[in-house]
């Protein structure tokens, strides 16, 4: 259901900075819950940036990770009501970047499989292109190229490895922090690090 | 003997490329993305109330639709049990020893 907050004026230029100290998350969000359209607007100025990079890190296009993050923030404003504050918000926001994340690529993938499939039944004439693969390791040796293979070959490691390593070594959480996204402990959390390490180790 | 400069540590290749990775610059998502939420929210809230079907939201077709899920069910089946319950009842049958 719908949080009631009133959105319907068209929005006005950002709000400038207060003076005082800025107003604390546990605090915007009663705000928001009270139905205040600034306390809206300050928390998605405040957590856009690493929605936005959590996405852009699991998806590699900074036109899904635009969609996905503002599908978060429609979700918080949705779902407001019903946060209770258990957890961080930036914790609440990881989660439903990397969820929302996650599933835009497993649409994108079921999607692909199908225009596959479909191409390869002869159903449209349509010619699939691929996108070319700079990914070879020959073609990879030297700095930034490096990087690309190293960020090609996280995209392809289990989902829980590559939520936690984008985390660890992207977003820079601790491993409770990114305990309390995945929802598991910290054990579990350091074996997905040690497992995707020693994966992408091998493959470098 | 080689000139060839000794190549570093795999733990140092390693440690250097995730140094590379916490590098890059920050990336933030294009100007006005408030308006763009703004915008979005405007727009979703008469979307939301035709998230279903539009043949499922009338109600003869809703009915049509439960009345096939039961024929499919095979629910038919428990009446017949019922219906024979007397004759059942009136010659029981012994068990097998």
């Amino acid at each position: 259901m719908a949080h009631p907050v009133p959105l319907l004026e068209a929005p006005g230029p950002p709000a400038t900075a207060p003076a005082s100290a800025p107003v604390a998350d546990a605090e915007l969000v009663a705000q928001l819950q009270r139905g205040s359209e600034a306390a809206f607007r300050t928390l998605v100025a405040r957590h856009q940036g690493r929605v936005y990079r959590t996405a852009l890190a699991l998806l590699r296009s900074p036109e899904e990770a635009e969609d996905v993050a503002q599908e978060v923030f429609v979700e918080v404003y949705q779902t407001i009501g019903r946060f209770r504050g258990e957890a961080a918000l930036s914790t609440w926001l990881y989660q439903l970047a990397t969820s929302g994340a996650l599933k835009n690529r497993r649409r994108a993938r079921a999607k692909k499989r199908l225009a596959y499939v479909t191409s390869l039944l002869g159903f449209n004439n349509a010619v699939l292109h691929h996108p070319p693969d700079h990914a070879h390791p020959l073609a990879l040796l030297e700095g930034q190229q490096q990087l690309q293979l190293l960020l090609a070959r996280v995209a392809r490691l289990p989902d829980a490895q590559q939520v936690a390593f984008t985390l660890r070594h992207e977003q820079e959480l601790s491993y409770a922090e990114i305990a309390a996204v995945l929802g598991t402990s910290v054990p579990a959390v350091e074996s997905l690090l040690f497992r995707a390490r020693q994966t992408l180790r091998q493959q470098l | 003997m080689s000139n060839a400069p000794a190549r570093p540590a795999p733990d140092e290749e390693w440690d250097d490329l995730l140094r590379q990775l916490r590098a890059q610059p920050p990336a933030q998502p294009r100007p006005y993305f408030y308006q763009r939420v703004h915008a979005r929210l405007a727009a979703g809230a008469p979307a939301a109330a035709v998230a279903l079907p539009g043949w499922l939201r009338r109600p003869a077709y809703a009915v049509l639709l439960g009345g096939v899920v039961l024929a499919l069910s095979g629910d038919g089946a428990t009446f017949r049990p019922a219906a024979r319950g007397g004759q059942a009842a009136s010659s029981p049958r012994l068990l097998p020893r």
